[in-house]
């Protein structure tokens, strides 16, 4: 019997692929993604099919989703943040719809690999870059100088500039591992019932009822996850807002 | 059906948004403490990590053993230091922003003296 917690994060082709040397195959991974992706579209498309002034409940949904992003990029990001919405509405709906799609059983969460999660990382970080030189020139670079004496600008600069580094491996490895980890304790959990259950048969039958109590810890954790994936997908938005606002208005804006 | 009176749904509007309080909806869910202490945790260990792995590439190119991974090593706790003082200083604004979680913390404050 498989036994193993991590063999749920395993990635197999589906249709195997190469080209030029490279693997390029087409996954469950790939497949999840896609599924992801189509399932998100067809949402939103379909709830802002109806263009009604009192909304159906779909169309509530998602213009509960719109406020909600608009909301948080106006408060972390200001007015010229909201030129953003499209890219971050883009990455809280793929990164909530993957957690969630996850925690189907069965599935495959496309957000505890860590390439996914340091590729959007890396997407974010380098728009960061991007409007920062656009929009400042070189004294996008000022981000780097805090006020500080001359003489501790020596060792205050290249700390900044680790500093900033940091961010795609934090952002990335946060969201990694909170899906990792919840995943892996759930399918631990869910073992602890059937060994229990094997071993109270074959030893002591009086305590098979006793393996279901596992049962009642992982719908417990089942409602942490589901709060878990939604905060996840929030942390990673907003800390794109916070990084985009930094090069928006360099250091005069907080 | 949509057909109804804008006026009566724009007073409504005003009268919802006054009892729900002008900016109910905005900020997000209270971060969990779980959620703080992975965000500290990661943000420090990043920064060393980082630190640490530059100064090693910078080392292996330049052939300088051990230099550039000690005083880069260094720099990268700083600079998770740095880090983490950052992020206590958004929660903080945060936690002073939304209302709610400000009479809460100040509750817990008067409880414990």
């Amino acid at each position: 019997m498989a036994m193993n917690p991590m063999e749920q994060f395993e990635v197999k082709p589906l249709v195997p692929l190469h080209i030029g040397g490279y693997d390029v195959s087409f996954t469950n991974q790939s497949l999840w993604m896609c599924i992801v992706v189509a399932a998100c579209s067809a949402f939103l498309v379909y709830a802002g099919a109806s263009r009604r002034l009192v909304p159906t409940r779909a169309q509530s949904m998602a213009e509960i989703g719109y406020e909600f992003v608009a909301n948080m990029i106006q408060s972390a990001a200001g007015e010229a943040g909201l030129k953003y919405f499209p890219f971050i509405f883009t990455i809280f709906m793929f990164v909530l719809l993957s957690n969630f799609f996850g925690l189907l059983p069965g599935s495959f969460t496309v957000t505890s690999q860590i390439a996914v999660t340091f590729a959007l990382a890396a997407v974010v970080v380098l728009t960061v870059i991007l409007t920062g030189f656009l929009r400042h020139g070189l004294g996008f670079l000022k981000l780097f100088v805090p006020k500080a004496p001359i003489y501790l600008l020596v060792l205050l600069v290249p700390i900044e500039v680790i500093s900033f580094l940091t961010r795609p491996i934090s952002l990335s490895v946060r969201l990694f591992a909170n899906m990792l980890a919840g995943h892996t304790m759930l399918k631990v959990f869910a073992s602890f019932v059937v060994l229990l259950g094997a071993t109270a048969v074959s030893r002591t039958p009086w305590f098979a009822p006793l393996s279901i109590a596992p049962l009642f810890l992982i719908v417990a954790i089942t409602a942490l996850e589901i709060l878990v994936a939604f905060l996840q997908a929030y942390v990673f938005a907003i800390l794109t807002c916070i990084y985009l606002s930094e090069a928006l208005y360099l250091h005069d804006h907080h | 059906m949509p057909r109804g009176e804008p006026e009566d749904l724009r007073s409504l509007g005003a009268r919802l948004d006054a009892v729900r309080g002008a900016d109910a909806r905005k900020g997000g869910p209270p971060p969990t403490s779980l959620g703080i202490a992975f965000r500290f945790g990661t943000e420090l260990g990043a920064a060393v990590f980082v630190g640490a792995g530059l100064g090693w590439l910078l080392d292996r190119f330049l052939h300088t053993s051990p230099i550039f991974l000690i005083v880069l090593f260094c720099l990268g706790a700083a600079a998770g230091i740095r880090n983490v003082m950052r992020a206590a200083g958004e929660l903080n604004a945060q936690a002073a922003s939304s209302p709610a979680t400000a009479v809460t913390n100040d509750d817990d404050d008067e409880e414990e003296k």
